[in-house]
């Protein structure tokens, strides 16, 4: 994946002209956020190179710019400062209305929506981090997140539920792949590189759909299909299909349950490369699923349990597995959240070889915001 | 056996059909989607037979945080007329009303002509709590807004339907009569009390109170959205006690924990009350007023 980066010069520039601006500039001003999220680590992975100490660390702070662009169109920025430098998370505009038909369109660079969980933010997730099925099987680094143009388009459906149809034409850059050198003669890579900052246009289609049970209570499913090219030069390529289900249950004025879950198939081309043959593939099409399960009260008060089960997307393709508990309390409002969670975390391994020891990770973040973007939705 | 069907049959059967048609479409009702069951209420007394009306937040729920589910997308992709807050109380209606994709729905802001209250004269930030920069958003609690409220509804139901805009006028003249005949009503009932003091756990009860000529020395919420702590309770302790204040107005969707600490301590008598009507019925809205007085007074 492409990753932009800024030198802390830009970033205080942006700061400056943001807080010089004349007094009259508001009214045209985008809605500005800011929000934090430093937390505490303690893990025995052994690869961690902090394991079995406490480790403190900033986290990544986002700065969210929306606005309307004009009355048809909506834009958003998003961008992720962490240790690494600022990079643009995303940077997307949304044409509302006007269209024919009443499609939208969607343009620049944004967390794909693919399956339920993927197009969030990682501030707005109960637990500390996104489940480890999705970042092994999509496309992306931490998250599937592509430049492209999408079109949505709201089909017919009975009484007040709700069906949309969406596709996505993306740069595809994120489907790339870096096949390894064979050593043998005539590999390409040993003599001129694999064409492997080359991209093609990849595609994702998604249909969701939700009713509402009762007053208030709502149900979402969802089916996603993803493929772009992983290799240029071998022309193998990467498909994923998903179907996630998420049912929001209100029990009182103050209290619901949340069950989401989602399941995911990947289809995946290695590209490979023999002296004799030339460029070959071999094929992994591992699937793996998630299910968590997020109870609230009293609004400010949440806590729940976790579990995923998925293959490695390698050839074993032994299946590991994660099972976390978290829980939160949004103080005294909305602004700033403290969230601890537990995951133990067991790798799986082929047949006949030694079964890893599981690793423990115990994890507290605080999430605050200034601004409209809050951390949690009551 | 075979049937020959004529050239007039046809004739005939498609001029039915026209005239089906073009019937149904002039009885079609207006859609009205409004925030609260509130502007619901007006709207449904100002339209009449001409419209049709949904809400979306819900009476018992808090207006501040609505979640914006797609079934109220789709009320909106019907709709001609949306009825918003303002205030920035109801940010949310925004994403249902983008999320509906309807171009030709109108979008009135009903508090373009009421004068709010409590409207900040310095800088606000976070230790204000949440504090709506353009003023105070409940204005709907005082029936005088309610009737500046039906004037513009129906305005805007006079520009989608012109043919029927005399009657929204009319409507409107004889919903804020109606409006005003009960605030003259509930000022004489609560005029009667011997303390015409209340403690209210949010500020949704401004307008109300000053509607009907009560005071509101203090509130649960040290400030707007931040729950109470045990110093702020004392002193709300200390003035209930020192003011003698009967009453405390509570909306449902707040926690009952302070309320009720207040009671055990002062004796204060805890009205739980939604500052929303019940629904989009015509006679909700002042049948809410009117029951909100009678709650206040003990009758």
């Amino acid at each position: 994946m492409i990753r932009r980066r800024y030198s802390p010069a830009c970033i205080i520039f942006i700061s400056l002209w943001i807080a010089g601006a004349p007094a009259v500039a508001g009214v045209v001003n985008p809605n500005i956020s800011v929000i934090g999220q430093p937390y505490l680590m303690v893990t025995d992975d052994p690869a961690n190179p902090d394991h079995d100490r406490l480790r403190m660390d900033p986290g990544e702070t986002e700065v969210v710019f929306d606005d309307y662009l004009n009355p048809f169109t909506r834009g958003y920025f998003t961008l992720a400062l962490n240790e690494d430098g600022l990079e643009l998370e995303e940077g997307w505009f949304r044409i509302l209305r006007g269209l024919p038909g009443a499609l939208n369109l969607k343009g620049g660079k944004w967390r794909q929506g693919f399956g339920k969980l993927n197009a969030q933010h990682p501030h707005t997730y109960p637990f500390f981090d996104g489940f480890h099925v999705l970042s092994e099987f999509l496309p992306g680094d931490e998250s599937f997140n592509e430049s492209g143009l999408e079109l949505s388009e709201r089909l017919p459906s009975p009484g007040e539920s709700s069906l949309v149809a969406s596709l996505a034409w993306l740069q595809g850059d994120s489907f790339r792949q870096v096949r390894g050198d064979t050593i043998g003669s005539g590999d390409p890579i040993s003599l001129s590189g694999d064409r492997s900052e080359e991209s093609r246009p990849a595609v994702l289609g998604r249909l969701s759909a939700f009713s509402l049970i009762g007053e208030r209570s709502g149900l979402d499913f969802g089916l996603s299909a993803t493929s772009g090219t992983n290799n240029v030069a071998a022309g193998t390529r990467t498909t994923v299909y998903g179907a996630d289900a998420k049912a929001k249950l209100w029990n009182s004025e103050r209290s619901y349950l949340v069950l989401q879950a989602e399941v995911l198939k990947l289809d995946r081309e290695d590209a490979g490369w023999s002296c004799a043959t030339g460029y070959a593939h071999e094929t992994v099409k591992p699937w793996g699923w998630y299910i968590y399960g997020d109870y609230n009260w009293d609004l400010r008060w949440n806590a729940g349990a976790s579990f995923e089960r998925y293959q490695a997307a390698d050839r074993d393709q032994a299946w590991n597995s994660a099972f976390g508990l978290f829980g939160g309390v949004a103080l005294m409002e909305e602004t700033t959240a403290f969230r601890v969670g537990w995951e133990r975390f067991r790798t799986g391994s082929a047949p006949g070889d030694v079964q890893p020891d599981p690793v423990n990770t115990f994890t507290l973040r605080v999430i605050f915001s200034m601004g409209p973007h809050k951390t949690h939705q009551f | 056996m075979s049937y020959r069907i004529s050239f007039r049959t046809v004739v005939a059967a498609l001029a039915l059909a026209c005239c089906l048609a073009s019937s149904t479409r002039a009885m079609a009702k207006i859609k009205v989607v409004a925030s609260l069951t509130d502007l619901g209420s007006i709207a449904a007394a100002v339209g009449g037979d001409q419209v049709e009306v949904k809400t979306i937040a819900r009476p018992q729920s808090d207006p501040h945080h609505v979640e914006v589910l797609p079934s109220y997308m789709v009320s909106v992709s019907k709709a001609r007329l949306y009825l918003k807050v303002g205030l920035m109380l109801d940010q949310w209606a925004d994403q249902i009303i983008d999320g509906s994709r309807n171009n030709k729905v109108e979008i009135l802001d009903c508090s373009a002509h009421i004068i709010p209250l409590e409207v900040p004269t310095t800088r606000v930030d976070g230790r204000q709590g949440d504090v709506h920069p353009n003023g105070n958003p409940h204005y709907w609690l005082d029936p005088r807004n309610g009737g500046i409220v039906a004037r513009d509804i129906a305005a805007a139901l006079g520009r989608i339907d012109p043919a029927h805009e005399v009657e929204f006028r009319q409507r409107a003249e004889t919903f804020a009569k109606e409006c005003e005949d009960s605030r003259v009503d509930g000022v004489a009932r609560i005029a009667a009390l011997p303390n015409r003091t209340m403690i209210t756990y949010h500020a949704s009860w401004v307008y109300f109170a000053e509607a009907v000529a009560m005071e509101v020395p203090g509130h649960v919420e040290p400030v707007p959205g931040i729950p109470p702590t045990g110093g702020h309770l004392q002193e709300l302790v200390d003035l209930i006690r020192q003011r003698q204040i009967p009453v405390l107005l509570q909306e449902p969707y707040y926690s009952q924990d302070a309320p009720e600490f207040l009671a055990r301590q002062t004796g204060i008598r805890v009205i739980k009350a939604s500052p929303s009507c019940d629904s989009a019925q015509p006679d909700s809205y002042l049948a809410h007023f009117n029951k909100l007085i009678a709650e206040i007074v003990g009758s």
